[in-house]
This record gives structure tokens, C-alpha cells and sequence, in this order.
């Protein structure tokens, strides 16, 4: 084709570019942007932390329980945290509004605290299991799960031992 | 007549990525050069045995932007290896669609390059906005323009639903109509012929001589093809045509990219098609034993070698990879000797070097 009536088309057909930001701009569902974490969904295994290149994300022991921060500027938009999470307690969204001032740099993070239960049988604190993990592992459950959900492991050995009569 | 000698780079407006040149000129006309690597040495494979086996999936697919997912695609596949891993075979499919469109993606963006170089930027927007089409279904499909993240070790971690597969269809459809037009123009346009045909020639026995692979070598009429010489993933179930041209300029390189990019869309029809149903990836995460393997693919610039040995912890002993632009940047001697100061920049980008890997 002549390259002056491509141009000509194209000059017909007007701008491709996006009005962005005075209009809207293409933004895909499975666009890999700000990351959301939901503390209810997490058991505290920390693959996310080990499978993470970039060292953005961090656990860390408090009084309030186990917490979760994720740096947005350490991290590369990957998905391995996502996709090896078990229980989809991270998720990407498809928000890609990141930009900020200096100022905010330390900011720009996305934290949970996954809250500590009480041991069911001597007490003790601990992160406990999440109904989709042992949804994920035991597809349907039943009281004696219900019941060792609510132990530590200590006490959850111990009840396998003496056949869940603890 | 004098000769002298002049710098081009390490920084110099029509280089893409840092190299530096010393150019020896008669006159106008090239008598020989000299190239001086290293100026984006990062220590990524050092970096690599620092990081455990699933940080390196994110890690290697940073190494280069354009062939960014040959990396972990290679990566895995040696690692796969040592582990002894079967991967499902919808996944060796999803795997294929992902390198193509990355190849569609990376071989526009070359060609476009040299229309910039040559000063034809209409046309390098026309190339562009073309290739704007393959980004569009990248940030769709996988959700990031460059970076795929389509792999993990054992499969892959995306996958194509009814919705999915119909967009890519009607996408790559899309493309082929603007494609053939692309091709007729660097055929048959009579400024782009002045400026590439005859310009930065490497023939074929040089070509042999400098072991060059990738398009630069099938410019030159090798081939050479590591998805038709030692199939990986799908492709030995695919029909995978060999594009070479024999010109060896500047124009049969680019040439032999745009054909490619027709055969990349056919190749992705062809998985689309025939693709079976089923898992995209084993389940569990795997142990690595202690091992050595080596994987091979064809990346848009050639052939892309990994070696990775491990000692059964949980990170690399050891990751080499040697990347195409290694072999082509030499055949840069013959290709500029005898030709115009003003084609230097031409020739450099004809062998569409990634220094970011090469150097990594």
C-alpha cells in the first residue's frame, strides 16, 4: 500500500491515543496493580514472603498479632505472592493509580495484622487455621476438623493421640 | 586519504542501550571498529544464586524487557529437567502463545526502530501503533505490558478461558491485515530500499564463520531455528516454517522479523486450535534435587541458552545463560566495515542487540 493514503487513513480515523487523564483509559481486568491483603483469609505460612524477589513483603510478631506489610515501591507487580498464596489472601487489584509525592514514599504500603486466637485447650496463643484453608484441604469438614481448628499444635497432637478426647 | 578515529557511545543519541564504538573512518566510510562491552554489568547471576529457585522466575524475566518472557520460560524448563517434572500439556501450549506474542510484540518494535533510525517516523508510528495491539492483549491477558509473568516451576499460572481465547483470536486477526501492509512497505518502499538494501551485509559464509543466530542468522539465508532444531514446549506438534531471506543487509533482517511476527500469529492460532483441555501446572511445590541442566529456546533474537546446576538447596549453585545478541554483536565488524558513518547507528540496531542481557 502507498504509504500516503496509510497516512491519509490514518488521519481519518483521528487520535488512538487514550484522553487519559481527562477521559478514561483502558484498564484490563487482570491488570497487575496495587496489591490488597485480607488478614481474615491469612493463615501465616509466609510463602509469599519467601517467593518474593524483591524482599517487599514482611511479617512481623506484635501484640495485636501477626502483621503483614507490603512495600508498593519494593515490589515488581509480579503475582508469585498471589498465585502461590493457598488462601487468596493477596490479591492484585487492577488499580494503578501508584503515582505519589516524595513526601508519601513511606506510605505506600498495604499492612494487616492477622489477629491471634486462644488454644481451645490450654490457652496459648496462636495464628489459627482459616476456614478456607481447611476448606482447601478437607473439601467438606466435619466436628472432629471444626474441633482441632480451635487447638494449637501442641494440643492438636496431643488430641490425635488420645483420638480427639482431649 | 587520512583516517581517524571516532567515538560512538557509550551514550550517543541512536543508541538504544549503552555501547561504546571506536569507529576507524576514512572519509565517510567505515575501515574497521572496535567494541567495548560492559557498561550495564549488573551482577545478575551472581544476584541468581543469592535468591532461592522461585525469586529467580521474577528475577530472570527482568533481565531484558522485549525477550523478557524467553527467560523464565528457559529457566524453568531446566529447572523442570533436573527435577525430573512432566508439565501438563495444556500448559506447554499456554507456554508457546506466551513467547509468541512477546515475539510479536519484540520484532515490531525492532522494525519500528529502524524506520526511526532512517527518519521515516511516520511510519514508525504506523509500526507502533500496530504493535500497540499486542500490548493491548498482553496487559489482558496476563495483565502487565512487558512483564508476563506467565510461568511458574511445573506450568504455567495463567490461563485462557472461552472469553479469553476469543479476544486473542479476533486480536491476532486483526493484526494480520495492517501486517501485510507493514510488510509491503519495507519491500517495496523505494526510501526504506535506498537506506537498508545492500547496507551492514553479512554473508552467508561470514554468517556461518561468526556462528550468528536468530533473525541475523536467517537474514543471511542459515536455517537455523531452535524451535524446529530441538523443539521445546509445543512446538513439535506445531508446523513451525523456517523464514529466511538471503539478502544479509539491513532490509533481509528486518524482513525476516516481520514474517516472523506472521508466522508468530499463525503459531498462536494454531494453539488456540488445537490446545487439549486440562490442569496448567502441577500441583504442590516440587523439590529440586542436586543437578545439572541445560534448556534451550528460541527467543526473538535467537537462540537463548540456560545452564543451571543446584546442590538440593533450595537455591542455584550456579546460572549461566548465554544470549543471542552474545553472538551477533561480533558479526558487527563485518557488517560495518565498508559502509557510511551515517548507516552505523542502521546497522547496530539491524541485529536488534538486548545489551541488558547480554551484560546483565
Amino acid at each position: 500500500m502507498n504509504m500516503l493514503m496509510l497516512l491519509l487513513r490514518n488521519l481519518a480515523r483521528g487520535p488512538s491515543t487514550d484522553a487519559f487523564p481527562f477521559g478514561d483509559t483502558f484498564t484490563p481486568e487482570r491488570l497487575r496493580g496495587r496489591i490488597r491483603f485480607d488478614p481474615e483469609l491469612c493463615t501465616g505460612c509466609r510463602l509469599c514472603a519467601h517467593v518474593c524477589a524483591g524482599d517487599a513483603i514482611h511479617f512481623d510478631e506484635t501484640d495485636e498479632g501477626l502483621r503483614f506489610t507490603l512495600w508498593h515501591n519494593t515490589c515488581t507487580f509480579c503475582g508469585l505472592c498471589e498465585h502461590y498464596c493457598q488462601t487468596k489472601a493477596i490479591h492484585l487489584t487492577d488499580d494503578w493509580h501508584l503515582a505519589h509525592l516524595q513526601q508519601d514514599k513511606y506510605a505506600m504500603i498495604e499492612q494487616g495484622v492477622v489477629a491471634p486466637a486462644a488454644c481451645a485447650g490450654c490457652g496459648c496463643r496462636m495464628t489459627a487455621p482459616v476456614p478456607a484453608l481447611t476448606a482447601l484441604a478437607y473439601r467438606a469438614g466435619n466436628r472432629r476438623i471444626e474441633h482441632l481448628q480451635t487447638l494449637c499444635p501442641d494440643c492438636r497432637r496431643k488430641a490425635g493421640v488420645t483420638g480427639g478426647r482431649s | 586519504m587520512t583516517t581517524y578515529t571516532i567515538p560512538v557511545g557509550p551514550l550517543h543519541v541512536a543508541l538504544e542501550e549503552p555501547m561504546y564504538f571506536k569507529v576507524e573512518v576514512n572519509g565517510e566510510t567505515v575501515a574497521s571498529v572496535d567494541i567495548n562491552a560492559g557498561h550495564v554489568h549488573r551482577g545478575v547471576e551472581y544476584l541468581t544464586m543469592q535468591r532461592n529457585f522461585y525469586q529467580n522466575i521474577t528475577l530472570t524475566e527482568r533481565l531484558c524487557s522485549l525477550c523478557s518472557n524467553s527467560h523464565p520460560t528457559t529457566y524453568c524448563t531446566a529447572l523442570e529437567t533436573i527435577a525430573g517434572i512432566r508439565i501438563p500439556e495444556r500448559a506447554h501450549y499456554l507456554r508457546v502463545i506466551a513467547d509468541e506474542i512477546k515475539r510479536v510484540a519484540s520484532n515490531l518494535f525492532n522494525v519500528a526502530i529502524m524506520a526511526h533510525i532512517i527518519g521515516f517516523d511516520s511510519l514508525f508510528m504506523h509500526v507502533m501503533e500496530t504493535r500497540e495491539v499486542a500490548q493491548d492483549v498482553k496487559e489482558t491477558i496476563f495483565g502487565n505490558r512487558m512483564d508476563l509473568g506467565a510461568n511458574r516451576i511445573g506450568g504455567v499460572r495463567y490461563d485462557l478461558d472461552a472469553k479469553n481465547q476469543d479476544y486473542l483470536s479476533q486480536q491476532m486477526e486483526r493484526m494480520k491485515a495492517d501486517l501485510a501492509e507493514i510488510l509491503d512497505i519495507y519491500r517495496n518502499n523505494a526510501m526504506i530500499a535506498l537506506r537498508t538494501v545492500g547496507v551492514g551485509v553479512l554473508p552467508h559464509d561470514k554468517a556461518l564463520d561468526y556462528a550468528v543466530v536468530g533473525p541475523v542468522a536467517r537474514g543471511s539465508g542459515i536455517a537455523y531455528d531452535v524451535r524446529t532444531k530441538a523443539p521445546y514446549a509445543a512446538y513439535d506438534r506445531l508446523d513451525v516454517p523456517v523464514v529466511t531471506e538471503t539478502g544479509g543487509d539491513v532490509r533481509a533482517r528486518a524482513l525476516v522479523r516481520l514474517r516472523e511476527v506472521q508466522v508468530a500469529i499463525d503459531l498462536i492460532q494454531q494453539c488456540l486450535r488445537d490446545m487439549p483441555d486440562g490442569p496448567i501446572a502441577i500441583g504442590g511445590l516440587p523439590r529440586i534435587p542436586a543437578g545439572e541442566a541445560i534448556a534451550k529456546s528460541e527467543a526473538p533474537r535467537g537462540e537463548l541458552i540456560y545452564y543451571l546446576r543446584t546442590d538440593g538447596s533450595d537455591k542455584p549453585e550456579r546460572l549461566k545463560w548465554r544470549v543471542p545478541s552474545y553472538m551477533n554483536w561480533d558479526a558487527l565488524h563485518v557488517m560495518m566495515e565498508g559502509n557510511r558513518i551515517s548507516d552505523i547507528p542502521l546497522i547496530v540496531n539491524s541485529i536488534d542487540p538486548c545489551i541488558s542481557c547480554t551484560e546483565r
